[in-house]
């Protein structure tokens, strides 16, 4: 088997490392109002009081959590929060867009929330839109609904694929800043699917129930599946317009080979947002999220350092299209036009 | 007839849900008397600071804090608050540790820095219901004080008297036992 005899690639493996993250963050995002109730119960020292199912609860969290602290009630506050805006031992950690969208409400900026989002801006900066493929717990949600429309476009039935302009987000971007500013409030955050998910998971388990946001989720949920394939990132996300935005220039980028490159568009088809990585067209857009490098069969994409994307390369040298070139060029010394063939 | 009514409550419900945010709280202010979080600016800056992350709630080891839905207003929206007589503040001051946006200022755990920092409202009396002034000793509300003598004096009978100090939290209307409770803290939205 030549697939065996191939050498380690190690970017082929960055998917499952993201779905490692994608999965942690999602589980935290439930276990951390789990903790917190099991703080309210130990501060009240109410286990004699409680409930069975709560003692279950109780004895759960007890089990988990003994073997690091010794008073939950206190030291479990160490980590708080969501993936909005969260505390890790009192070090507080923002979403740019919470920060933004303060700024437009309050139409001042509070210092000490900007220097939150400080870090993940500076990631931004760096790996692009990162946090939309690798942190964000409505992603977490989002593929596996595109693989839940894939299974149902299998058995027959029918799922959207429509498209939509790509920049309608930074529209949706500036509405929700513009209204942010109208009202008074920070309204992106009721419209954007992380923040709606880190309350909501903590309405529904320490308050009782899911609040109206879940509605607003479970409908992007159903866009994505009969009308637009992960339509809800790619069109609408006022969070994913922003961080295009910052990370449009990004120092950390996939690129293709085009020695490597067979043009089998395995790539482009696995991309959940649409975008062209068959002919070196990322973008802004690219979340860095790696499904196409552990998708492409020749190994063919890896990351490299550059602020932009390459431009178009031809098509890959592997490829019936490259090789038929050649095989035409050879025989009659011209070049084809508009392609780059020189690197023959 | 019966189908009639049907449908002139369900275009009421419409009209309701579709009306504008002055609308929505018009139609749910009497009764809505809540407070916002220990610490909190004065409401509309609270309004335009406050993120909705929740974690303010997520700290709150008393779980007094709830968040609203659409009742308050549109810009109300997941925005932290306490309804006293459901379960009052008890001043651990953890939400303004833990709020990154401001919306929560931080106050000190001292009395001194309570007084001096937080204004959710003010208790207010109602010698009519009040037990105290009925002839029958009670002092529940000043032993449930977390400032007494400081928030709240009592006299004659255990007569509670609220003084300027009151910070509002709560804990004496949560723990009246009157029905309607005779204590109730008066939100002071700034």
């Amino acid at each position: 088997m030549s697939r065996r005899s191939k050498p380690f690639f190690v970017w082929r493996h960055l998917n499952k490392l993201r779905w490692v993250t994608l999965t942690l963050v999602f589980l935290m995002l439930i276990l951390l109002p789990l903790l917190h109730v099991y703080q309210t119960y130990v501060a009240a020292r109410a286990y004699d009081l409680l409930p069975l199912s709560e003692k279950q609860l109780y004895d759960t969290m007890e089990l988990i959590t003994a073997p690091f602290v010794s008073d939950p009630a206190s030291e479990l506050d160490a980590i708080k929060g969501n993936t909005w805006s969260g505390t890790f031992w009192g070090f507080k950690l923002s979403d740019p867009l919470a920060v933004v969208g303060q700024i437009a409400a309050a139409q001042s900026i509070y210092w000490p929330f900007f220097l939150t989002a400080l870090i993940p801006i500076a990631f931004t900066v760096i790996f692009g839109r990162f946090f939309c493929g690798w942190i964000c717990p409505a992603t977490f949600l989002y593929e596996l609904n595109t693989n839940l429309g894939a299974w149902l476009h299998w058995a027959g039935l029918k799922t959207g694929n429509m498209h939509f302009d790509r920049r309608m987000k930074y529209g949706v971007l500036a509405a929700g800043l513009a209204l942010s500013m109208l009202t008074g409030s920070v309204m992106v955050a009721a419209v954007y699917p992380p923040a709606i998910l880190g309350r909501e998971i903590y309405y529904a388990i320490a308050l009782g129930g899911f609040g109206s946001g879940m509605i607003f989720f479970l409908g992007t949920l159903l866009f994505d599946l009969l009308v637009a394939r992960r339509g809800f990132c790619r069109y609408v996300c006022p969070g994913g317009a922003l961080y295009s935005l910052i990370g449009r220039y990004r120092v950390v980028r996939i690129r293709r080979i085009v020695e490597s490159c067979n043009d089998c568009a395995k790539c482009n088809a696995v991309c959940e947002f649409g975008l062209d990585p068959l002919r070196d067209n990322f973008g802004q857009e690219c979340n860095n999220c790696t499904a196409c490098i552990a998708i492409c069969p020749t190994d063919a994409l890896d990351f490299t350092i550059r602020l932009t994307d390459y431009p178009y390369q031809g098509p890959g040298h592997l490829g019936r299209q490259y090789r038929g070139q050649k095989k035409k060029q050879g025989s009659t010394s011209a070049t084809p036009c508009g392609q780059k063939a020189e690197a023959l | 007839m019966e189908r009639r009514d049907f449908l002139k409550a369900l275009s009421a419900c419409a009209a309701a849900a579709i009306a504008p945010e002055d609308a929505w709280s018009a139609l749910n202010q009497p009764g809505l008397r809540y407070l916002r979080p220990p610490g909190a600016l004065p409401e509309d800056d609270f309004l335009s600071a406050c993120i909705h992350c929740g974690q303010c709630g997520e700290v709150c080891p008393n779980r007094c804090i709830s968040y609203f839905g659409m009742e308050n207003g549109l810009a109300s929206v997941d925005t932290p608050y306490i309804i006293p007589r459901d379960k009052g503040c008890i001043l651990c001051m953890k939400c303004g540790d833990v709020c990154p946006s401001g919306a929560i200022q931080k106050v000190e755990r001292t009395a001194e820095a309570i007084v001096e920092g937080v204004s959710m409202g003010r208790a207010r009396v109602d010698e009519q219901l009040c037990l105290s002034f009925q002839g029958k000793t009670c002092g529940v509300c000043y032993r449930a004080c977390p400032l007494p003598d400081v928030a709240i004096t009592v006299g004659m009978l255990e007569q509670p008297h609220v003084t300027d100090k009151c910070v509002g939290c709560g804990l004496c209307e949560r723990s009246c036992i009157q029905l309607p409770q005779a204590i109730r803290v008066i939100p002071n939205y700034g």
